[in-house]
């Protein structure tokens, strides 16, 4: 279902994004792991082209979403591939519920009621059917986080992808959060999740992608990665990840 | 002193209040209100459209927009009247009444000025809240319509009411192209007294003060509610009361 394509992306000489070849098949779980700067986040923000690549393509349902495309067909596409950020990034100034009716009703024109009657069902899906009328400032990070990944599913989108979800989440709140993530992937949800939760990675993932310096080094199920890692650079990374 | 100053409000309120309204044109204090408010309502859409385009990609809409702000703040208030007030007749053939012609050289002053503060407002926000409404698949149009904008005036509203203070001070200068406004009712009271200068004027301060006064005292209770907003209120009293 996301395809990278011999991919990529340079900062002047240094290279964000070293030649990365991948697939995530529909349905799958793809947990992509890695020290901090290995660029996690960029792969994971090409594929809704926040971030632009220098060479190769990133195919989002047989689609190269980096190919010169309208505008209007690249909001088409992006408003297929539900993204969850570090940062929520909900909109302080609606009330909870109206984060997750906004882009239904204005960028899907579907009828406000309509949207209002699937948002209420999202929020109550994410466990925060009785915040709907609260605005973000009065959401803890981890409710933030739930309301953030209900407006994303608000949009129906075959699959999601989530940036680092927990990270900016006190302790206490990133079980909630994960919660609704293993019950998204329970349900069969093509997820690609850039996370520092190997508990997480373990217990949902299909496959664990290990990057470091832009390359993607390793692939396997979580019971090879974790169990045995091949690439020394994975092994340093998972004994440093046991030794605290 | 301060009993020739009563004495002079009291013969001649009216005339600050509203001019020789309605035997003449309005003036006093409405008509600098009237322009005032004319002109912020009107500099306003203009300035969000000069802002938007200072911020595009295109460079068509950039290069113009940007060439103005930086015009306009190049130049004083007063020669931008002078060729508004000379201009127009010359180049469309009519005639222009003062009020209007004030009216168009402040939209265009003050909407200059403003841009820079609605500009400042958008770039100020998280570049996440762009994002977000991008990876739903909002267009730049809907992104700023219905995420961008809305945040970024009200956290502007205060600046907003500052550049009204400052339209306020500025249609003043209405003065020398014949605006009857609050300063023209002065000097007309002036003229006729001869005597009197410091009182006429200090009364005249005095009014401009009150007004401008009460508008920045506005602004600063607007600042302080906004940021308690911004800080998340309410959420310790909900809690209790579940």
């Amino acid at each position: 279902m996301i395809k990278f394509q011999a991919v990529n992306k340079f900062y002047g000489d240094y290279c964000a994004l070293a030649d990365i070849n991948e697939n995530v098949a529909k349905g799958e779980v793809v947990v992509v792991c890695g020290p901090s700067g290995s660029g996690k986040s960029t792969l994971i923000r090409t594929v809704n082209r926040l971030e632009e690549i220098q060479s190769g393509e990133v195919l989002f349902n047989g689609r190269n979403v980096h190919a010169r495309i309208k505008s209007a067909e690249l909001n088409r596409l992006r408003s297929q591939i539900g993204f969850v950020f570090q940062s929520f990034n909900l909109f302080p100034h609606l009330s909870a519920l109206d984060n997750v009716i906004l882009s239904p009703w204005r960028v899907n024109a579907v009828s406000r009621a309509e949207a209002r009657d699937r948002a209420m069902a999202l929020l109550d899906r994410v466990g925060l059917a009785n915040r709907a009328l609260s605005y973000p400032a009065q959401l803890s990070g981890g409710q933030q986080q739930r309301v953030a990944i209900a407006r994303a599913l608000a949009m129906e989108p075959p699959a999601m992808l989530f940036d680092e979800p927990t990270s900016a989440l006190d302790p206490e709140m990133v079980g909630e959060v994960l919660a609704v993530m293993r019950s998204l992937a329970k349900d069969g949800m093509t997820m690609m999740c850039v996370t520092h939760e190997m508990g997480f990675a373990r217990d949902v993932a299909d496959r664990v992608w290990f990057m470091d310096a832009g390359r993607i080094l390793e692939t396997g199920t979580p019971v090879e990665f974790f169990g045995a890692p091949q690439h020394p650079r994975a092994q340093r990374f998972l004994s440093d990840l046991r030794s605290h | 002193m301060l009993s020739n100053a009563i004495g002079i409000i009291q013969d001649n309120w009216l005339l600050l209040l509203i001019g020789q309204y309605p035997n003449g044109p309005l003036g006093g204090v409405a008509a600098t209100l009237l322009l005032s408010v004319l002109a912020i309502l009107l500099a306003f859409p203009f300035s969000v459209l000069v802002a938007l385009a200072r911020l595009s990609h295109l460079w068509a809409l950039r290069i113009p927009a940007t060439a103005l702000v930086y015009g306009v703040r190049g130049i004083p208030l007063l020669m931008i009247i002078f060729w508004v007030y000379f201009m127009f007749p010359l180049l469309f053939g009519i005639s222009v009444p003062g009020f209007a012609t004030m009216l168009c050289t402040l939209v265009l002053y003050e909407g200059a000025f403003l841009s820079e503060v609605v500009r400042a407002g958008i770039t100020a926000l998280p570049a996440g809240q762009m994002d977000a409404a991008r990876a739903l698949g909002h267009s730049y149009g809907s992104a700023m319509r219905f995420v961008i904008l809305p945040q970024a005036l009200v956290n502007m509203l205060p600046s907003i009411l500052s550049q009204f203070v400052s339209t306020i001070q500025d249609t003043t200068l209405g003065y020398v192209i014949n605006v009857p406004e609050l300063t023209f009712a002065a000097n007309q009271i002036n003229n006729r007294l001869l005597t009197k200068p410091f009182e006429v004027f200090l009364i005249l301060a005095l009014t401009y003060y009150a007004i401008c006064f009460s508008l920045t005292q506005l602004a600063s209770w607007l600042e302080r509610s906004i940021a308690t907003r911004r800080a998340g209120p309410a959420m310790p009293k909900l809690v209790l009361a579940q």
